[in-house]
């Protein structure tokens, strides 16, 4: 994980033309908020956007937030959070926000600095689950600014509005005193991630999908769509292909087993239950059981592969004569999955197919990915569309199920028959899933970047409206 | 212990390479030292496989091992910035000789060397931006007026191409006139008044405009900008090509472009299918006709057919020359065909062979392997008609646009036969006559010149002055030659006349007959020098004429020449 150490700097300026200035990036996303530093190849810091909120009784004001997974863990009065909005991938609590963002960026990622022990925290009663006093932290920081050294860089969706967009830059330079800042929005950053200045970026995230045009290093905004089809909308086709299954699998997450026995396939279950002396909000076992089936997604769930849609006569028929995969729930119940693992992938390419779900997960014909990259084409220049398709970049967690690329590499060849389609998937799972962060990363350690940061003095001088007319 | 282990794998003694493995260890051994060695002798005559460390290197290294490079976190500046932003990054330090220093010595050094130079990033010179024509409000006015644009849109069309670098494709997608609108300049946080604002107040609606809209106003500022600043005719190559390619744009021609680009980009299967098949079928088709007339021209060659004279200039066989020259290139042309025949059988026939064996309903496989066939065959061929080109050409050449007289003489050309190597004085010419003749005869011709106040040794030998003396130089010779014949008869009809009157006086009847003969020569001797003589007289006084008239001209130039 660690970068690669560069062990002469004097050598690589001159040929990619980096210059480091020790810059922070901040990628935040509705399931992950990636941190770390510039010219790293991954974030440092890796947390869930969820966080917990501790009611604690001792404590007056309310509930206490705590972050990072480690302290996901469960607790009587406790709920899972998370500060990113499900429906658009933006952020929705600012003040969590901010708590998060400083969580990452100054604990995860500054050295420790040295207090005085009384006030370091270190010799405090330790908290049960040692995990962190976010108020002490927030004093310190009210004390010292600690990120007056780095400048940093954050993403955003391209939609992001622009009130948004100065409430970052507010939060940046006010609160954490950066020198300089920049927003960048992720569909360019994964395209630089891909080595292109150009692309056409398909971003397969966990809360949303959207197809973004990249035209020189700047998105083509009236390309931009976005649509709910990413990995939690995969992970809802699960739930219901579980709940529609025969008999019906409502399998508990990990948490709730105590201990299990080993049982032969189909056969039920034989563990003991966890008891838990309190209750369990619905927002933590949500959690769990999201974690349950991103696990599921990743070792059971396919897409067919084309050519034609899976609906298509034959093709179920010729996968359940091919071997399945085997599954086990953490309760050690387990099956064989054949057919099935590529229905619930299907939807994301035909609506018709898309299996019954709660209203808000429906998707419509313009939500599937072909319709997506449709009308984006069809809403840039038809000059820019021979070089789009020529240069897609597809980045995403959600994009690594199994077959992925090569569906859409068949359905961009079905739709535009007579074009040169090229798709650029990196091979790596980090570099798929934090493709934005690296794309800031590279972006953020680049000598010619340096004109481009807006700094403290033109924060102050032009006020947070400034991020509107710079980081266009 | 190797013997050991010999004896429990049941191996012989005698089956092992010896000799060269004890070179080896012979060669290794006296580099090992201590504990190492002790090991390799466990090993006794058959020597454990253990690598010997070579420690030479690792000490060298060891040795001029340098203190590790000193780096420091610089702050640097970069000059494409206006807001002076500080940024630090890491540096190695130059010189390492305040290494050696203290510690607080080498601090202060340190922040000496950061006060004194803040240097300026490398990657400042890559901050550049577009020029876009600026005008004045008169200048718009004057010259910009559009009924379809009105100056606020055309400045805010400006800065938007300014703000993306003129990237079209950028301008385009963010050129939101309307929304310009609705956002006075300045601050445009307040959403709520602004939404307010296009209820109270007119907005006219503004046009949605298209790529061709944006970069057609464009272009006609850029233009008529560039006009202004610089009239069309003052203009350099570069400035007047990019003006006119500005003021030549066509927003109409380039959506027609993209609608049929955006036509071809919704091709079905099927379309590009038919497209392609079709495409196939014209390649075959064109590659057919080529085929045949690559064949018919071979056979025009074989048949002897002049091609190209023909063709291009009929005229030229009106003459009795064109009609020798082509009677020349049909010999040569058949000179060599007698020799391409004798070389060209054994070469065409195998080719030749590959048509005519299924003419004409060839299926379409054989039809490539055909085409390559003919495709040899045209090389031999051309291999074999390479040498007769030239003798073709020569024939070809004089077709030069020919000069009249007239044109000759204002160009100043000239038509020599054969020119000596080297310069050489015009008046050589006159000399060489002169004293190829003999001394007599040259004092003879020097005495007519002077009879014909012709000066023997000319002022001014121009080309026509030089012509018209050596033409009087040969009519005298040919004069004098007359005369010299005239003199003879003259001194022969005396003798005969002498022996006449001898003969007369002795004997009184005359032999009549012998006298005509005579007076036949002399009559016939008689005129020709005449007619010499006025010749000479002539081409005397013409060139006495042009001598004369020439000479006060050309005198200076003449001195000019010689000097």
């Amino acid at each position: 994980m660690a970068a690669q150490q560069l062990t002469t700097a004097s050598a690589p300026t001159d040929i990619y033309g980096g210059d480091e200035v020790s810059a922070l990036v901040l990628d935040a996303g509705y399931c992950h908020t990636r941190a770390g530093f510039a010219g790293e190849d991954v974030p440092k810091s890796i947390l869930p956007s969820f966080y917990g909120s501790l009611k604690d009784a001792s404590q007056l004001q309310g509930a206490r937030d705590i972050f990072g997974d480690e302290c996901l863990l469960p607790h009587a009065d406790f709920e899972v959070k998370n500060y990113m909005s499900r429906a658009d991938s933006v952020v929705e609590d600012w003040d969590a926000a901010s708590k998060m963002w400083e969580h990452m960026l100054i604990k995860r990622l500054q050295p420790e600095k040295e207090t005085h022990p009384s006030k370091n925290g270190l010799n405090d009663p330790a908290d049960e689950n040692g995990d962190v006093n976010m108020e002490d932290v927030e004093n310190q920081e009210n004390q010292e600014k600690p990120l007056a050294e780095s400048p940093l860089l954050m993403t955003e969706a391209p939609w992001n509005a622009g009130k948004a967009r100065e409430k970052a830059i507010e939060i940046a330079m006010e609160s954490w005193d950066v020198p300089a800042f920049w927003l960048t929005r992720t569909p360019v950053c994964a395209a630089f991630a891909a080595g292109k200045a150009s692309a056409l970026v398909v971003d397969v995230g966990g809360a949303c999908t959207s197809i973004t045009a990249v035209h020189d290093g700047l998105i083509l905004k009236r390309s931009v769509q976005k649509s709910p089809v990413g990995g939690l909308w995969l992970s809802a086709q699960i739930r219901s292909m579980w709940n529609s299954s025969e008999p019906k699998l409502d399998p508990m997450p990990t948490f709730m087993v105590e201990s299990k026995t080993p049982v032969d396939a189909g056969a039920p279950a034989q563990a003991r239950v966890r008891k838990f002396d309190f209750d369990i909000s619905p927002s933590f076992r949500a959690y769990e059981d999201e974690r349950l089936l991103t696990e599921f997604k990743e070792s059971v769930v396919e897409v067919w592969r084309g050519p034609g849609r899976y609906s298509n006569p034959g093709n179920e028929e010729l996968v359940k004569t091919q071997p399945g995969r085997v599954f086990e729930m953490p309760d050690g119940s387990n099956q064989m999955w054949r057919e099935q693992r590529y229905r619930v992938s299907e939807g994301m390419w035909d609506e018709t197919a898309a299996l019954p779900t709660n209203e808000a997960d429906t998707i419509t014909k313009a939500q599937t990915i072909p319709e997506l990259i449709k009308s984006c084409l069809n809403s840039v220049d038809v000059d820019l569309r021979p070089q789009l398709l020529a240069n897609i970049v597809v980045t995403g967690g959600a994009s690594l199920v199994n077959g992925f690329n090569d569906r859409l590499n068949n359905e961009l060849m079905a739709m535009y028959p007579g074009m040169r389609i090229k798709l650029h998937a990196a091979g790596l799972t980090t570099e798929r899933r934090f493709g934005a962060w690296i794309g800031g990363s590279i972006l953020a350690s680049l000598g010619t970047f340096h004109q481009m940061w807006i700094s403290k003095k033109e924060y102050e001088e032009n006020g947070a409206g400034i991020v509107e007319k710079r980081c266009k | 212990m190797s013997s050991d282990v010999r004896d429990v794998l049941n191996l012989s003694v005698e089956d092992r390479p010896r000799p060269a493995k004890r070179q080896k260890t012979a060669a290794s051994r006296p580099n090992l030292k201590g504990l190492a060695r002790e090991v390799q002798n466990l090993g006794g005559d058959n020597p454990i496989a253990i690598v010997p460390e070579i420690s030479s290197f690792k000490k060298r290294r060891l040795g001029s091992r340098k203190p590790a490079a000193r780096w420091k976190l610089a702050p640097f500046r970069n000059s494409a910035r206006g807001d002076g932003l500080l940024l630090k990054h890491w540096k190695r330090e130059a010189d390492k000789s305040s290494g050696q220093d203290g510690p607080a010595n080498e601090h202060e050094a340190t922040a000496e060397k950061q006060s004194e130079e803040i240097e300026d990033s490398e990657f400042a010179k890559f901050n550049v931006s577009v020029n876009v024509p600026q005008y004045s409000d008169d200048q718009y006015n004057a010259t910009l007026t559009n009924k379809d644009w009105t100056k606020d849109e055309t400045d805010y069309l400006m800065e938007t191409c300014k703000k993306f670098d003129l990237r079209w494709p950028l301008v385009w997608d963010r050129y939101d006139y309307a929304l310009k609108m609705l956002v006075p300049s300045g601050q445009g946080s307040g959403e709520g008044e602004s939404d307010a604002d296009p209820n109270s107040a007119v907005v006219p609606t503004p046009k949605i405009r298209t790529m061709e809209d944006l970069k057609a106003r464009y272009y006609e500022v850029a233009a008529k900008m560039m006009a202004v600043q610089r009239p069309v005719q003052y203009m350099n190559a570069a400035e007047f090509s990019l003006h006119e390619t500005m003021v030549n744009f066509r927003p109409g021609d380039e959506t027609k472009r993209k609608a049929y680009a955006q036509s071809l980009l919704g091709r079905s299967k099927e379309e590009i299918k038919e497209e392609e098949s079709l495409l196939i079928e014209v390649r075959r088709i064109l590659a057919r006709t080529e085929k045949f007339n690559q064949e018919r021209r071979e056979l025009y060659n074989r048949l002897d057919y002049p091609q190209s004279e023909t063709t291009q200039d009929l005229s030229s066989f009106k003459t009795s020359m064109g009609l020798q020259n082509l009677l020349q290139t049909l010999m040569n042309v058949d000179k060599s065909k007698k020799r391409k025949s004798l070389a060209g059988t054994e070469v065409n026939t195998p080719a030749s062979a590959g048509p005519s064996a299924h003419p004409g309903s060839t299926p379409i496989s054989d039809h490539r392997r055909e085409s390559i066939a003919a495709s040899t065959h045209r090389d031999s061929i051309g291999e074999s008609s390479r040498p007769e080109r030239p003798a073709k050409k020569g024939p070809q050449q004089p077709e030069r646009r020919k000069l009249t007289e007239q044109e000759e003489q204002i160009y100043g050309v000239s038509n020599h036969d054969r020119l000596s190597s080297g310069p050489t004085f015009r008046f050589e010419r006159i000399n060489k006559i002169l004293t190829t003749k003999s001394n007599a005869q040259h004092q003879r011709i020097i005495n007519t010149l002077a009879e014909l106040d012709v000066p023997a040794r000319l002022n001014m030998p121009t080309k026509a002055v030089v012509d018209q003396m050596e033409k009087l130089l040969n009519q005298i010779v040919i004069l004098l030659d007359l005369k010299k014949v005239g003199d003879k008869l003259d001194a022969d009809i005396k003798v005969e006349q002498v022996k006449k009157a001898d003969r007369e006086k002795r004997n009184a009847p005359a032999e009549p007959e012998k006298k005509g003969g005579a007076d036949e020569a002399a009559k016939a001797g008689a005129p020709a020098t005449e007619s010499a003589k006025a010749d000479a007289a002539d081409g005397a006084q013409q060139a006495g004429q042009n001598g004369d008239a020439g000479v006060k001209q050309e005198v200076a130039e003449d001195k000019m020449d010689t000097t």
